[in-house]
């Protein structure tokens, strides 16, 4: 097998399978393609695309440093590929964030409306420029390839070590501004991760990161092009990196014990295990390994040390960026899509990379020399295609293909999202128990409100009632035919009890209780578009028919007034209020013998009396009270 | 002169009426429950809640504006701002998304439209522009008890202690939003304890912000204190290779 194609196939489809997310993500917004919420507005993309995306990235000034300041000469072949790695990494972060950011055309507003005040923008202000000067250090390589801009090139070049030091400099500022982002919430993330020295933690391990991931590349461009593994070299970044994965364990322990947090540690909450596992693979382990000299020197433990610092690092990014907040990781999750742009991401960087390694002089030999690469496509490997002939196109259509197929699949995952989002509400109102007389307990607080039917029945029976609700209601005129329909709005056949529940969903907001799909479905109402929108006119739920010209029975939709859409019905403390509320005030002289009747007191009653309980028909299991979950520290230790 | 809200959960009887009129005056959409709702009433619809509390207690939230806004300090862009007033007000149109502001409020209050291809930040923002018309806010002028009440700030809390100096055994004794994060411009006295509207924290009376300036005073110096070490290093070593003869180059890539 060839090891390249099959690596680039794989990346050409995860790259179409995001382009489809990335579709879905611009139409429809932030709500459907995340699992981001309110509680954790930050998540995934943060961690993984700009926080570990810039301190993977950090390759790029730490082999500058080594090699320009520090003057090691024998990390020469590594420079470039760093370099190249860390700005591919920087625009990787960039894309990353037009994703993330809700309103990503604004993005220039960073360079127009300063706050210095704010970490974001002096991190947003570092990556610009970074980017650009990595851009002016890297543009040497593929200006050389013609004499025609040798004049450019050279003029590059003479800045080199000026660039190289601003380089380091704006890189030692975002790295650990990063950690400088989070120091705003003391309350919020979790106490093992938080710290004063923050940045300096985040600019340390993102050295570590970044030596690491030069290792890591390297090895796996080797295994990759099938070269000769550079495994003196990589040990020497190994060396480096015990050092600076030993800073990282003494700082970061240091402060939790100066803070008096290094106890929490072993509290047995998942999160202090979580804490305990990125600790061990990020540091731990790979520096104790790469402490032995002879493991330092085998290119199996550099392969499995560099893999486990990057995982444990970029895992404290995601950690710190979202996950490790307070009720961060009880209401979120990453959703698929959101993992899926990210490897589309990763993956057209990683595609891009191979692109210009391929074409330009990034090591000592170009890797699509055919003697370095003797396996370079036999076309008879794509029998079927044999006829597109030279291997290029013959590779530029499968990829093509393979990016379209991908596509195609991530569209039809998607088929099934809404731009509604499926909602769970915050209070579910209970039914009303009992049938003499109704217990209801809307808000399950304990606080029964009694409602006797059968003297309402008896009441209505004998009077003709006409009220008017807010100018919302047109004034109802029960009759002693349908007052049903005052409570029980569908007066359909089978339909005469309906719950006030049942449409009233919400126990405080106003609800859509309209069932779209219901009404399309073919096993539901099965109607056409058509049938209810004027063909023509644009689809809109105010430009369709109303309820009531399918349900004339539907009595409160009849209403064609209202300005809002018919769909939205009040919630149920308001339905329950202008219903009961309204009729006893319009019948005033009904119950002026009883004014009573007409205040607060005369429903809520605290609880219910004993007596009454004990004839309810149904038994009403009270759950606790406890209808408002608010974040603190507890609830995430538990 | 800064003016400030003051709630009284003692007179609260949770009738809403808050609520629906700040939907009205700012055109707030209806309510559709979604997904990513915290529980707490809150959402990009609705700028203020009732938070029910046991045995008829009833708590109204909203945004804090704080003396010293988090939210204001970590925008990038200053699309978040304090006004003379009190208001903590939004622009949209400076606005990136980033949703920082919401990560870094203490009360975490900012809301975001999280259904809308082009979604903004929503909150409380003390109906700023009835404020400056000598109105007061729609909520306040809506509680039918005068549990919420707005005015300037040290008027509210010459109240505020008042209430609960002449009512010493109802009344816990503290103003939440005095001291708070660097005092707010929204109070409450109260019989229970609302400490549940924050997010905990240690150091309880000193401004957010304060935590993120000393890092970013020290910007300037990390900047070229970096700058130094390297060209320092950078010095010696080229002085000791000269010295000892050192290694050679190897190629014409690196400066000189
Ligand atoms: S309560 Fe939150 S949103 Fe309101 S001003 Fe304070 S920090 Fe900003
Ligand atoms: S989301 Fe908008 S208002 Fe909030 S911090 Fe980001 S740019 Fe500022
Ligand atoms: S002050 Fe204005 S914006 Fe804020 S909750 Fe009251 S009505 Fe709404």
């Amino acid at each position: 097998m060839n090891r390249v194609k099959t690596t680039k196939l794989l990346l050409w489809l995860f790259a179409g399978f995001a382009a489809a997310v990335a579709l879905n993500r611009y139409i429809f917004g932030l709500g459907v393609t995340t699992n981001l919420n309110d509680q954790t507005p930050w998540g995934f993309w943060i961690g993984f695309d700009v926080m570990a995306g810039v301190a993977l990235a950090a390759g790029g000034f730490v082999t500058t440093a080594i090699f320009y300041m520090i003057k090691r000469e024998e990390f020469h072949p590594l420079v470039k590929p760093a370099v190249l790695t860390a700005f591919l990494g920087y625009v990787a972060v960039i894309v990353g964030l037009l994703f993330d950011l809700g309103l990503p055309w604004n993005i220039w507003h960073m360079i127009i409306y300063w706050n210095p005040h704010s970490p974001l923008f002096e991190v947003g202000w570092c990556v610009m420029l970074y980017t650009t000067v990595l851009l002016l250090e890297f543009s040497p390589v593929p200006l050389e390839e013609s004499s025609r801009y040798a004049k450019i090139r050279n003029f590059l070049m003479r800045f080199r070590f000026p660039l190289v030091l601003l380089g380091i400099m704006l890189s030692t500022l975002h790295q650990s501004s990063l950690g400088t982002l989070f120091l705003i919430m003391p309350a919020r993330l979790y106490p093992l991760w938080y710290s004063h020295i923050l940045p300096i933690e985040f600019f340390i391990s993102a050295v570590a990161l970044g030596l690491m991931m030069v290792a890591f590349e390297t090895l796996l461009s080797h295994w990759l092009y099938r070269r000769e593994p550079e495994t003196e070299l990589v040990g020497k970044l190994c060396k480096i990196a015990t050092w600076v994965l030993g800073t990282y364990f003494v700082v970061k322990m240091t402060d939790l014990a100066l803070t008096g947090k290094i106890g929490m540690i072993f509290n047995g909450s998942w999160l202090s295990d979580l804490f305990i596992v990125e600790i061990l693979i990020s540091t731990l382990i790979p520096a104790a390994l790469f402490a032995v000299g002879k493991l330092r020197r085998n290119s199996t433990a550099q392969w499995i040390g560099s893999a486990m610092v990057i995982v444990g690092l970029v895992m404290n990014r995601i950690d710190v960026g979202g996950f490790a907040m307070v009720g961060g990781a009880a209401s979120y999750t990453p959703s698929w899509m959101e993992i899926a742009i990210s490897l589309g991401i990763v993956s057209a960087a990683i595609l891009v990379f191979l692109l210009v390694v391929e074409h330009f002089h990034i090591w000592e030999i170009r890797p699509e020399d055919p003697q370095s690469l003797p396996e370079v496509s036999p076309s008879f490997d794509y029998s079927s295609r044999t006829w597109l002939g030279t291997p290029d196109v013959s590779s530029l259509a499968t990829h093509s293909l393979a990016f379209v197929l991908s596509f195609a699949v991530g569209m039809a995952a998607l088929s099934g999202k809404r731009l509604h989002a499926e909602g769970v509400d915050s209070i579910v109102v209970r039914p009303a128990t009992g049938v003499d007389t109704l217990c209801i307990n809307g808000n399950r607080d304990n606080q029964f409100v009694e409602f006797p039917h059968e003297a309402h029945i008896a009441w209505i029976k004998t009077h003709a009632v006409s009220l008017t609700i807010d100018g919302v209601i047109d004034s109802i005129s029960a009759t002693k035919e349908d007052s049903c329909t005052f409570c029980h709005h569908f007066n359909l056949p089978g339909e005469r009890l309906s719950n006030c529940w049942e449409c009233h969903t919400s126990m405080y907001s106003r609800v859509d209780f309209f069932r779209h799909d219901w009404h399309t479905s073919a096993r539901g109402a099965n109607l056409k578009c058509d049938d209810c929108h004027t063909p023509g006119v644009t689809r809109t739920a105010e430009s369709a028919k109303q309820c009531a010209a399918c349900h004339p029975a539907y009595k409160f939709a009849v209403n064609t007034n209202l300005a809002k859409p018919a769909f939205y019905i009040p919630s149920y403390v308001d339905a329950m209020h202008e219903l009961c509320v309204a009729c006893h005030k319009a019948e005033v002289k009904e119950v002026k013998g009883k004014p009573e009747l007409a205040l607060c007191t005369s429903c809520h009653k605290t609880g219910t009396p004993p007596e009454l309980r004990a004839g309810m028909k149904w038994k009403v299991s009270v759950p606790h009270y406890d209808n408002v979950v608010l974040p603190n520290v507890s609830t995430v230790e538990k | 002169m800064s003016k400030a809200i003051l709630t009284d959960v003692t007179k609260c009887i949770g009738c809403l009426k808050c609520v629906s009129a700040c939907k009205e005056i700012h055109h707030l959409g209806a309510d559709v429950p979604r997904v990513w709702d915290k529980n707490d009433g809150l959402s990009a619809e609705n700028w203020t809640s009732i938070i029910a509390k046991p045995e008829n207690h009833y708590v109204r939230k909203q945004c804090r504006h704080c003396l010293e806004p988090a939210c204001v300090s970590v925008c990038p862009v200053g699309a978040m701002h304090k006004t003379e007033l009190g208001p903590v007000v939004y622009d949209s149109s400076k606005c990136l998304g980033c949703r920082y502001c919401m990560m870094a409020c203490p009360f975490g209050i900012p809301r975001y439209e999280w259904d809308k291809a082009v979604p903004h930040v929503e909150k409380c923002i003390m109906c700023y522009d009835r404020i400056e018309e000598g109105k007061q806010p729609a909520c306040t002028e809506a509680c039918p008890e005068n549990a919420t009440i707005f005015g300037d700030r040290s008027d509210l809390l010459k109240i505020a202690h008042t209430r609960i100096k002449e009512n010493p055994h109802k009344y816990i004794d503290r103003v939440w939003g005095e001291n708070e994060v660097g005092g707010t411009s929204v109070l409450y006295v109260s019989d229970i304890n609302l400490d549940f509207l924050t997010y905990p924290t240690k150091n309880f009376d000193t401004p957010l912000p304060e935590e993120t300036v000393a890092a970013l005073d020290s910007v300037p110096y990390a900047f070229l204190g970096m700058g130094g070490v390297m060209l320092g290093l950078n010095w010696i070593i080229r002085r000791r290779m000269k010295l000892g003869g050192g290694p050679n180059k190897k190629d014409g890539d690196s400066h000189e």
